[in-house]
């Protein structure tokens, strides 16, 4: 028995280690992905969605978002606001170019999943928890955020909307 | 409304919307941004149209409310009017697909003169003679 102490601990040893290659799939962000902000004032779009999403829902442990939003894209149907959007008083977008999320942990919900992690916006970085689902290769995620929290014009609480609701969806290809 | 106004807006009306359309293919030929979907030729000649027949209605009413003061009156609340509304196309939210809506302003803004500037440029066609020496 003891002679096949040691060939069976090293094929358990090499069959274990061969789980550890098994990784989540990575998927590509399609080009139709939206991402929304509505309130009372001011409402609009963002595009530039770029970054890395690997996802699979039998390995969350192994899933992981790294995504980001170049803020110079927001587009909310008028060149003012956009402009006034993208100054130093609002999203400084010179200085903070990106919104940026990094999850942590994910995990399964009642009505989906949720993705905790990093957000990093207006150069404020705040824990953050984003609900979302995935159905049909299509992620989609709808949470509020309040602009206060990421300083974005704290001078002007009450001029437009201080908290947002924003949408998301990108349908996705495997990569 | 008389027949002589009905003509001058009308005429002025097709003639600012031909304006409108030249000045939209410079414009879309310049920097290769389409608003066809919020600025389409029905809009375009609807608006003119619409713009210069009310201005000849005006011109009615103040010639026969201010009598000789009527011509000056109006065509200082017409171009005031028209400078007026430019703050419409700079403020107005286009649909969040439509690229590019800083350029909006730059395609509509100067259209807002043009019903005027057609109104007061056919205005010699179709003024009272009578008085003239």
């Amino acid at each position: 028995m003891k002679k096949f102490f040691y060939p069976i601990m090293a094929t358990l040893l090499i069959v274990g280690s061969a789980f550890t290659f098994i990784k989540s799939q990575d998927w590509k962000i399609g080009d139709d992905y939206s991402v929304k902000f509505t309130s009372d004032d001011p409402s609009g779009v963002f595009q530039g969605l770029k970054g890395t999403i690997t996802f699979d829902d039998k390995d969350l442990a192994g899933s992981r978002f790294d995504v980001s939003v170049d803020v110079a894209t927001i587009n909310t149907g008028n060149g003012m606001k956009n402009t006034h959007a993208k100054s130093e008083k609002w999203l400084d977008v010179d200085k903070f170019p990106t919104i940026h999320f990094v999850s942590s942990s994910i995990a399964a919900t009642a009505n989906g999943f949720e993705a905790k992690g990093t957000l990093e916006f207006h150069g404020v970085k705040k824990d953050f928890t984003m609900p979302f689902t995935f159905q049909n290769n299509v992620f989609k995620s709808s949470f509020d955020i309040n602009r206060l929290d990421f300083n974005v014009n704290t001078a002007e609480p009450a001029h437009g909307a201080s908290t947002l609701k924003v949408d998301i969806s990108v349908p996705v290809t495997k990569a | 409304m008389s027949r002589k106004n009905f003509y001058h807006g009308a005429i002025a009306g097709i003639l600012s919307a031909l304006a409108c359309f030249i000045y939209n293919r410079i414009y879309l030929f310049a920097t290769e941004v389409d608003f066809a979907r919020v600025l389409n030729p029905a809009a375009i000649i609807g608006a003119n149209l619409l713009a210069c027949m009310i201005a000849s209605i005006f011109f009615g009413f103040f010639s026969k409310w201010f009598k000789s003061k009527g011509e000056i009156i109006f065509s200082l609340a017409f171009a005031i009017l028209s400078f007026g509304s430019i703050v419409i196309p700079i403020s107005i939210s286009l649909p969040l697909d439509v690229k590019n809506p800083e350029l909006f302003p730059g395609l509509a803004v100067p259209m807002h003169f043009f019903p005027a500037l057609a109104w007061f440029t056919t205005r010699p066609l179709f003024a009272d003679h009578k008085n003239a020496s």
